[in-house]
C-alpha cells in the first residue's frame, strides 16, 4: 500500500518537475495584467500604471 | 577378471574389477574376499534394505569428465535409525571412488593420503564444529557429524575388506564450497575420503535408466499393529518413526516392520493436513509427511511453534515452520558452509546477526519422520538473522560437542498468502507480532526513492546541459540624479524577442557602495499589451567596526525568474529608485536570459521525493526496535 502510494506520488512529483523544466514554468509570479498603450509609451503613464497597480513603494 | 567358486555355496563368482577386494555372492549372500590362493568367506550379509535409490549396480555415469561404473554397494545403519547407501564407482585405470547417498543427497569422495596423520584428532577427542586443517582441501573442513554406523548389507564388488556387521566409527566433514570428507576410524590412523557434495545431474547418469526408477517411488501401505488401521508411508524408504492417525500410537519401523512404542497425546491439529502437496518456487512438489510441535521456556513461560516436514523424492527434506503465524521455509545446509564469529554467522558472504539461543523440546508429533523421534527430545537451537533469511543451528542436547550431528538450516520468511498459494489453502491466520527475520514490508520504498531520484537527476542533467539556455539582451543604464519633485526614473528597454516554453531570467548587476537600488518593472508584450510584473532590490553595505571587524550586507546582483511567455516581441518597463537619487547618479546592467536551468527546482523535487521515505525510515527504526525487543542480543538495549 505504502509502496503503491509512493510510486504514484513520486511519479507525480517527477512529472511535475519535468513539466516545469520543459515548459519554463515558474511559481510565485504575480498575475499578468493588461497595460494601456499610453502606459508603455510614456514614463509618466507607466509610473501612474505602477502607482495604481503596485501601490506606493519604499526604498531601503 | 578372476573367476572362482563361492566358498559358501560353490557357485561360480567373478571379480570383474581390479580394485575389488571382496564380492557378495548373489546366490548365498556370502561375502567373499579375494585371497592369494583361495577365496575367503567373511560371513553372510542380510538382504538389502529397500530404499528409493535411483542407482543400481552396473549403472554407468560420468563425473568430472571421467567415466565410471557402479560396481558395489554397502548399506549402513545410522545411529538415529536411518539407512544410507555407499556406492563404489570404478574409474579407468582401476581408480575407485565412494558415492554416498543419504536423504536424496549425493557425496562423491576419493580416498586420499593424510599428510600428517598424527595431527588428526582421535575419534574420542574430536568435537562437533571443530576445524580440520590436515586434509588437502582449499579451506579447512568443519566436523559436521560424528557417530557409529553398522554395516547391514552389501552387494556387488567392494574395494576394501568389508566384514558384515562391523561397527564403523566415522566423522563427516563439510567445507565452505560443497567440500565433503569422511574420516573412517576403523583403521589407525583413520582413512580419509575427500570430495564434494554433488547433485544428481553432475553424476552423468543416463536419464532413461534412472527416470524409470523415479516412477517407482510411491507410498507404502501398512497396518497399525495396535488398532489395525491402514497406515500410509509417504517416504517409506526414509521413515524411522510414524504415528498412527487413528489410535495415536507412535510406531518404530524396522525394515518395513512396525513396532508399537507408546500412545501419544494427539491434541494438536496441524494447520496444513498431512499428505498435502505444496508447490514452492524453484522446488518440485513437496508432500507434508510429518508435523511436530516444539516449545521453549523463557521466564517460566512456554512458547510453542510448529514444524512441518516436507519431502520430495529427488530432493530430500525441507521444513516449513509456523511461529506466531509467521512462516519460514527452511532447507538443510552443509555445516562447513557456515562460519560463526562472535555474534555473527557468515554464509555465502552474507552476514547474519545472532538473535536467540535456547533449548527446544518436542511436545507433539504426527506423521512420519526420518529419525527416531521422541516426545521430549531436546535440541540446543541458535538463530542468526539477516531478514528475510534466518540461519538456524541445532544440536541434540544429548550429543553436544561429543558426538551426533550439527545441523544448519537456512530459512526464508514466507507470508501467510504465499503459504496459502503453495498449498491452495484459505484463511490462514495473520501474524500480529514481529518475527525475528520478517523483512520490513516497506523497504522497497528506499529502492523506489533511489530510482526516482536518479530519474530526477537525469532530467536535471538534461535541462542543465542540453537545455536552450541563451542570453536575449544585455543593457547598461547610466542614470543621472533626478529632479526635485520626481519620485523615480522610468526607463524602457529596447524590444527583444522571446521564445515560448522557456522561462525568463532578469538579472540586475550594479557596482554599489553603501547604497541601494530598487527596480519595479514589467515584462510587456508588444503584441498583447500584457505585463508580467516583477521587482528587484540591490544593496551593498560594508564597514569596519573598532578597526577590527569587517562586515558586509546585501548584494550587488539580483535575479528574478518569470514563467515562459508566449513567443513574441517584448520590452521591459523599469521604474527605478536609488539611494540619494536627487543628488547621485547610478549605473546598472540589466541582462535577460531564457531557458535558464533551475537548481532549486531539482533540490525541491528531491526533497519532495524524500518525504515519504523519511517517514518510512522512522517506521523502519521502530520496526527494528520491536524485532530486537525479543532478543537477548538486542543492540538497542542501553543496558548492554
Amino acid at each position: 500500500m505504502v509502496r503503491k502510494f509512493y510510486l504514484i506520488t513520486g511519479g507525480a512529483i517527477l512529472l511535475l518537475y519535468s513539466w516545469v523544466g520543459f515548459t519554463g514554468k515558474e511559481f510565485g509570479n504575480p498575475e499578468r495584467q493588461k497595460i494601456p498603450a499610453d502606459a508603455r509609451l510614456s514614463p509618466g503613464g507607466y509610473r501612474s500604471f505602477h502607482t495604481w497597480h503596485s501601490g506606493s513603494r519604499e526604498g531601503k | 577378471m578372476i573367476q572362482a567358486s563361492c566358498p559358501g555355496c560353490g557357485s561360480s563368482i567373478t571379480f570383474k574389477f581390479g580394485p575389488s577386494v571382496v564380492l557378495v555372492c548373489e546366490f548365498c549372500r556370502s561375502v567373499v574376499a579375494r585371497g592369494d590362493r583361495n577365496p575367503e568367506d567373511l560371513g553372510k550379509v542380510a538382504y538389502l534394505v529397500k530404499t528409493d535409490s535411483l542407482l543400481s549396480i552396473g549403472l554407468h555415469g560420468r563425473y568430472q569428465d571421467q567415466p565410471f561404473e557402479l560396481t558395489g554397494r554397502v548399506q549402513f545403519r545410522h545411529e538415529a535409525g536411518g539407512v544410507w547407501n555407499e556406492w563404489y564407482a570404478t574409474f579407468p585405470n582401476d581408480r575407485w571412488g565412494c558415492l554416498a547417498e543419504a536423504q536424496g543427497r549425493f557425496y562423491f569422495t576419493f580416498q586420499c593420503r593424510v599428510a600428517d596423520p598424527e595431527a588428526l584428532e582421535s575419534f574420542a577427542t574430536l568435537t562437533l564444529g571443530a576445524l580440520i586443517f590436515t586434509l588437502s582441501t582449499s579451506a579447512p573442513l568443519t566436523v559436521a557429524e560424528k557417530g557409529i554406523a553398522h554395516t547391514i548389507s552389501a552387494e556387488g564388488e567392494i574395494p576394501y575388506r568389508f566384514v558384515p556387521g562391523v561397527e564403523h566409527h566415522y566423522a563427516n566433514l563439510s567445507g565452505p564450497h560443497d567440500e565433503f570428507a569422511t574420516l573412517d576410524y576403523s583403521e589407525d590412523p583413520p582413512l580419509a575420503f575427500v570430495g564434494r557434495e554433488a547433485n544428481f545431474a553432475e553424476l552423468g547418469f543416463p536419464h532413461a535408466e534412472t527416470s524409470s526408477t523415479i516412477s517407482q517411488v510411491e507410498a507404502q501401505q501398512l497396518s497399525c499393529p495396535t488398532c489395525g488401521s491402514a497406515l500410509s508411508l509417504r517416504a517409506p524408504d526414509y521413515t524411522e518413526r510414524v504415528t498412527c492417525p487413528s489410535c495415536g500410537s507412535l510406531l518404530d519401523i524396522n525394515q518395513g516392520k512396525l513396532k508399537f512404542l507408546r500412545v501419544l497425546d494427539q491434541k494438536v491439529t496441524p494447520m496444513i493436513p498431512l499428505g498435502s502437496v505444496g508447490r514452492f518456487d524453484r522446488h518440485p512438489p513437496l508432500t507434508v509427511i510429518g508435523f511436530l510441535q516444539r516449545s521453549v521456556e523463557f521466564d517460566s513461560i512456554r512458547y510453542f511453534w510448529e514444524e512441518y516436514l516436507l519431502h520430495a523424492p529427488l530432493m530430500g527434506f525441507r521444513w516449513l515452520v509456523r511461529k506466531n503465524d509467521h512462516w519460514t521455509f527452511a532447507r538443510p545446509l552443509p555445516p562447513g558452509k557456515v562460519t560463526t564469529v562472535s555474534q555473527e554467522a557468515l554464509y555465502e558472504k552474507k552476514k547474519f546477526k545472532l538473535y536467540q539461543g535456547d533449548t527446544a523440546q518436542i511436545e507433539h508429533i504426527l506423521g512420519e519422520f526420518y529419525w527416531r523421534i521422541e516426545i521430549g527430545e531436546m535440541v540446543v537451537t541458535t538463530d542468526y538473522i539477516a531478514p528475510p533469511l534466518m540461519l538456524s543451528h541445532e544440536v541434540a542436547t544429548s550429543a553436544q560437542k561429543t558426538e551426533g550431528k550439527s545441523n544448519w538450516s537456512l530459512g526464508e520468511y514466507l507470508t501467510p498468502p504465499k503459504v496459502e498459494k503453495a498449498f491452495n489453502l484459505r484463511n490462514l491466520p495473520r501474524p500480529w507480532r514481529f518475527a525475528p527475520h520478517q523483512p520490513y514490508p516497506h523497504a522497497k520504498v528506499y529502492e523506489y526513492w533511489l530510482q526516482l531520484s536518479l530519474i530526477a537527476l537525469c532530467v536535471g542533467f538534461f535541462l542543465f546541459f542540453f537545455g536552450a539556455q541563451r542570453q536575449v539582451v544585455q543593457q547598461t543604464y547610466q542614470l543621472e540624479p533626478i529632479k526635485a519633485g520626481e519620485e523615480s526614473v522610468v526607463r524602457f528597454s529596447e524590444p527583444f524577442t522571446l521564445q515560448a516554453r522557456q522561462n525568463v531570467e532578469i538579472t540586475v548587476t550594479a557596482s554599489l557602495d553603501n547604497t541601494w537600488l530598487d527596480i519595479v518593472g514589467d515584462l510587456i508584450s508588444q503584441q498583447t499589451d500584457e505585463a508580467q510584473g516583477f521587482s528587484l532590490t540591490l544593496g551593498d553595505y560594508r564597514s569596519v567596526e573598532r578597526s577590527e571587524f569587517f562586515w558586509t550586507e546585501g548584494r550587488r546582483s539580483s535575479s528574478v525568474y518569470l514563467s515562459a511567455p508566449e513567443a513574441g516581441i517584448y520590452i521591459l518597463g523599469l521604474d527605478i529608485n536609488w539611494h540619494n537619487q536627487h543628488s547621485q547618479s547610478t549605473l546598472f546592467t540589466l541582462t535577460v536570459r531564457q531557458g535558464v536551468p533551475r537548481l532549486w527546482h531539482l533540490v525541491l523535487t528531491i526533497l519532495a521525493l524524500s518525504v515519504v521515505p523519511l517517514f518510512v525510515a522512522l517506521r523502519h527504526y521502530y520496526f527494528e526496535r520491536q524485532r530486537w525487543s525479543n532478543s537477548i542480543y538486542n543492540p538497542y538495549d542501553s543496558k548492554d
